[in-house]
């Protein structure tokens, strides 16, 4: 049981600083003229039995500026701020999960 | 691990706007300037960025793992080429024959609002960085 609850949370904090990443370079090329905004199908990376690294893929629908730029600076700030408050929440479920383990290993002891 | 390698595409960021702001100020100190070492008025300059992958000593292998252009660098520096606005001073050491004198075609302006625009840019690589480095702490807490 625990296995599979860990296993789940490991993938989920994996896919989330791979997004986070991916955030950091759109807000680093927010001036890069014909930057093309990079992001992962969450749900899909998520959902899919395979393991592995997620597939970056360009984000369409955003208005592009002058220079052939698509970076929205608000939708990379939301994204900045969602990923880090749902990898705070994964990290505490993580370590209920540690917690758990370490008190039955306590427990056996005495 | 991927989020350290998140924390170098912040700090080339960081890097690559105060490249952009130190040409922009340069360009402000510059606007009276008549003489430079190649001869003739000061011209404006400014930054042409470009995706770049970051360097990391782990780089190499999650590089080609997880192809992310990464981060961003100053590819070029671009000096203006147009005519230099003139103006007639014929008491001016660097006049021409008819009192004319070659300033540099600069709008401070311009200039001014592209800092700006540098200064909001370095400002959200920080705050990216700061996301960043909350996570790993996380991570780093889970080992309690």
């Amino acid at each position: 049981m625990l296995q599979r609850v860990t296993g789940q949370l490991e993938r989920y904090m994996d896919l989330l600083s791979a997004r986070q990443k991916l955030v950091a370079s759109n807000i680093a090329n927010a001036d890069t003229p014909g930057y093309q905004t990079q992001d992962i199908d969450f749900q899909a990376e998520f959902r899919s039995a395979a393991g592995g690294p997620p597939r970056v893929q360009a984000t369409g629908g955003l208005p592009v500026k002058n220079d052939g730029n698509n970076v929205s600076l608000d939708r990379e700030a939301r994204l900045l701020s969602e990923n880090a408050l749902r990898f705070q929440l994964a990290s505490q479920l993580m370590k209920g999960q540690i917690r758990q383990v370490r008190s039955a290993i306590q427990e056996g002891k005495g | 691990m991927s989020l350290f390698s998140a924390l170098s595409v912040g700090a080339s960021g960081m890097a690559a706007q105060r490249a952009r702001a130190e040409l922009l100020v340069e360009n402000l100190a510059n606007a009276e300037t008549t003489r430079t070492p190649e001869g003739g008025p000061y011209r404006r300059k400014d930054a042409v960025f470009q995706s770049s992958p970051v360097e990391s000593p782990f780089a190499s292998i999650f590089s080609t793992e997880l192809q992310a252009t990464g981060g961003v660098a100053v590819a070029d520096v671009i000096t203006d080429s147009s005519a230099p606005e003139r103006r007639y001073l014929p008491g001016h050491p660097d006049a021409d024959a008819d009192g004319y004198v070659a300033f540099p075609k600069i709008n401070a302006a311009e200039d001014m609002v592209d800092l700006i625009g540098a200064s909001r840019s370095y400002g959200a690589n920080i705050s990216a960085i700061a996301a960043i480095k909350d996570m790993i702490q996380r991570s780093i807490d889970l080992a309690r």
